[in-house]
């Protein structure tokens, strides 16, 4: 490649494709960046920093979301059509573009609610905000990953500041210990990722999903995949899953969870359950799917692979990007190409992969049931409700890896119910984002008036604030999966597709979930509604503001479980463009 | 074993010092109290990963020279050497604070929060 091709490229790449599809994550880093000045320059601090977290986030959020500049996501997807951006590190499709939303709008609605609870003061507030932008920064990038090495660097930008996020309220014991272990147990789990990562690049020859699927694809055809190279790729992807199962607290690696989500405040709570998480869950199905279906048809409009074709003389199923170019003249890619372009001629070709996805599904749905199950038995006798929450949320991330389970499952007979379980997972980050904002915006507001975080001191708050205890009910069933709120309308696509995949095993494991959860959730409103209550407990009284936000975060809760079917088509559209 | 000594150097050669990093870093993870112990027990672990994509870059160490990382090793294992340090920047801030909190560094010692 002479050096003007190297520059056209560049601009072809990186200034036309790859930037507008990087402007929220290019505004957030802005926006960190003025945050730090605005802390060097100012003395004391008259001016809150939130607010400009606050424009920032909003800017990123117009920048990624479907709905302003093109009417729908469909829409949006043919403007911005899906393709590998920066060479194939990152990937601008459908889910990502879903997942970023979710996060940016997630982000908007956490600097409200920071800004209402008073946690961080006007004097954390730089270092907390610049902390939170830089996590979302890091989760945007985990979404959109679709390189390994990518992905573990995006886990690791959202990682590094919930450690420190984690131990944001400095004097407190509880709040130093959990960071302490969070930062440990996180640091040694993404030390063994790494290794793992280094196990499957050195067997595969390369980092980039799909070229990693296309080459496993061709070793099983030819057989090469055997021995040390074999044991390299099991092992590897074992360290791998330790990695995402931390990321997502799914058991063994949960500990951290109830113990990070006791010590930090109810605000923190917030950004790891639901941003960290959904972050998470992308990355699972970006991982599962990418190892375990091979590559599309590069789209013609792509100049790098275009410049590719033409060097290798392959036909146009060559892989991606630059790295393809980069490699061209190498033996290993023309292997690869030829592989690929047998299979293509050949129509539907023996289906090579099947060991590989039989082998993420199997995992990931043990992984699921113990996960799911752990989570809810543990939540049955927690008195303290962050706690509660915690294992609540392992529990629902069991519910969330299921689909991903059934879509490997269903990916090579019916695609169409692949993409179905892929989109109910997109489904379920939605719901739980509402239904754990409202639940920790609750418990952080009730926390300052009562300063106590004991299910024993709610007993008897219908009588204070019944607005706020309705809302916290409703949310409550919508967590279990009752009819009529989101929560129900979320299980009943996660079980749709288990049941359309034949996993019966795995769908009574989640039933009878369900049916324990009922029993902890229902708990605390019992506690709420009819306990007395108790004589020491400090008046409790939440100001309007927060209330009307407790209030306005409770509505989508209610709404999508009644009008659900605008989200569904969304959430569609949105696995329609993973690719295929 | 002496046969494996009396070959010519190749990647497996690497990967074994790596895999022995590796080993030494998660046993130090998992026995060490001292939470700086546990910290230099991840730098291990990062380190003995970075060797093999070291290893795994080089097309003159591997028989299957096609599957050589080239470059792409040997950037992501620089990029991890600025990741272990910004790491171990975090983690140290936080068990510093620990320290102010509890007067201890000791990790057997956090152990407060349980149930």
């Amino acid at each position: 490649m002479t050096f003007p091709e190297l520059v056209n490229s560049f601009f072809a790449n990186t200034l036309d494709l790859s930037i507008p599809v990087f402007m929220p994550e290019i505004v957030l880093s802005g926006t960190i960046v003025l945050m730090l000045l605005v802390r060097i320059f100012q003395r004391e601090p008259r001016f809150d920093v939130a607010w400009l977290a606050l424009i920032g986030s909003a800017v990123a959020l117009y920048y990624a979301c479907p709905l302003f500049g093109a009417p729908d996501l469909k829409q949006f997807m043919q403007d911005h059509p899906t393709a590998e951006t920066f060479t194939g590190l990152l990937i601008h499709d459908g889910i990502s573009a879903h997942f970023r939303t979710l996060l940016l709008v997630f982000l908007v609605l956490f600097i409200i609610f920071t800004k209402l609870s008073g946690i961080p003061d006007r004097i954390d507030a730089p270092d907390f905000f610049t902390l939170v932008l830089g996590g979302v920064v890091g989760m945007c990038l985990m979404v959109a990953s679709n390189h390994l090495f990518m992905m573990f660097l995006g886990i690791e930008m959202a990682s590094l500041p919930s450690y420190v996020l984690s131990g944001h309220l400095k004097g407190r014991r509880k709040s130093s210990e959990a960071a302490i272990k969070y930062a440990v147990f996180g640091a040694g789990t993404a030390g063994v990722m790494l290794y793992g990562i280094s196990l499957i690049a050195g067997a595969t020859g390369s980092l980039h999903l799909p070229t990693i699927a296309t080459q496993l694809s061709t070793m099983l055809g030819d057989g090469t995949l055997v021995g040390g190279r074999l044991a390299a790729v099991i092992l590897g992807g074992l360290m791998l899953s330790v990695g995402i199962a931390f990321k997502l607290s799914a058991v063994p690696f949960h500990f951290w969870c109830p113990d990070v989500f006791e010590g930090a405040s109810a605000e923190v709570n917030a950004y790891l359950s639901i941003a960290s998480k959904a972050a998470a869950a992308a990355i699972l199905v970006r991982v599962a799917f990418g190892f375990s279906h091979l590559p599309p048809p590069v789209p013609e409009t792509e100049p790098v692979a275009a410049h590719a074709v033409e060097v290798a003389d392959a036909p146009k199923l060559l892989l991606v990007s630059t790295a393809a170019a980069k490699k061209a003249p190498d033996s290993n890619l023309m292997l690869v190409a030829d592989g690929d372009a047998n299979g293509a001629e050949a129509a539907k070709p023996a289906d090579t992969l099947a060991p590989v996805r039989g082998f993420i599904a199997g995992l990931i749905g043990v992984i699921a049931a113990l996960t799911c199950t752990f989570g809810n038995l543990a939540a049955y006798g927690q008195t303290n409700i962050k706690r509660l929450m915690a294992y609540s949320a392992i529990g629902h991330a069991g519910y969330m890896m299921m689909p991903v389970s059934a879509g490997l499952v269903m990916l090579a007979d019916s695609p169409t119910d692949a993409k179905t379980a892929v989109a109910s997972v997109a489904f379920y980050a939605i719901v739980y984002l509402f239904m754990n904002l409202m639940a920790f915006s609750l418990i952080a507001f009730i926390r300052n008036s009562i300063r106590s975080e004991e299910i024993a001191d709610y007993a008897g708050l219908i009588r204070s604030c019944p607005i706020l205890v309705v809302c916290f009910t409703m949310t409550l069933i919508s967590l279990i999966g009752l009819p009529f709120f989101a929560g129900f309308v979320a299980k009943f696509a996660v079980f749709a597709s288990l049941a359309q995949a034949g996993l019966y095993g795995l769908l009574v494991v989640a039933g009878l979930n369900t049916a324990v959860s009922l029993f902890y959730y229902i708990r605390v409103v019992k506690v709420m509604c009819i306990d007395p209550e108790p004589e020491s407990r400090l008046p409790v009284y939440v100001p309007f503001l927060p209330s009307m936000y407790v209030v306005a975060v409770t509505v989508p809760v209610v709404v999508l479980g009644l009008w659900w079917n605008e989200l569904n088509e969304w959430v569609q559209m949105a696995a329609n463009t993973l690719v295929f | 074993m002496m046969q494996f000594l009396a070959q010519p150097v190749g990647a497996a050669h690497y990967l074994l010092v790596g895999a022995v990093l590796f080993v030494c870093g998660v046993i130090c993870m998992t026995t060490k109290r001292n939470a700086l112990g546990v910290l230099m027990g991840i730098e291990l672990v990062l380190n003995g990963a970075n060797v093999n994509f070291i290893a795994f870059s080089q097309p003159a160490l591997r028989a299957d020279r096609g599957l050589a990382l080239g470059l792409d090793g040997q950037v992501v294992a620089i990029f991890v050497i600025v990741l272990a340090a910004a790491e171990a920047a975090v983690a140290l801030a936080i068990v510093l604070n620990f320290y102010n909190n509890h007067g201890t560094v000791d990790v057997d010692e956090a152990d407060e929060l349980k149930g």
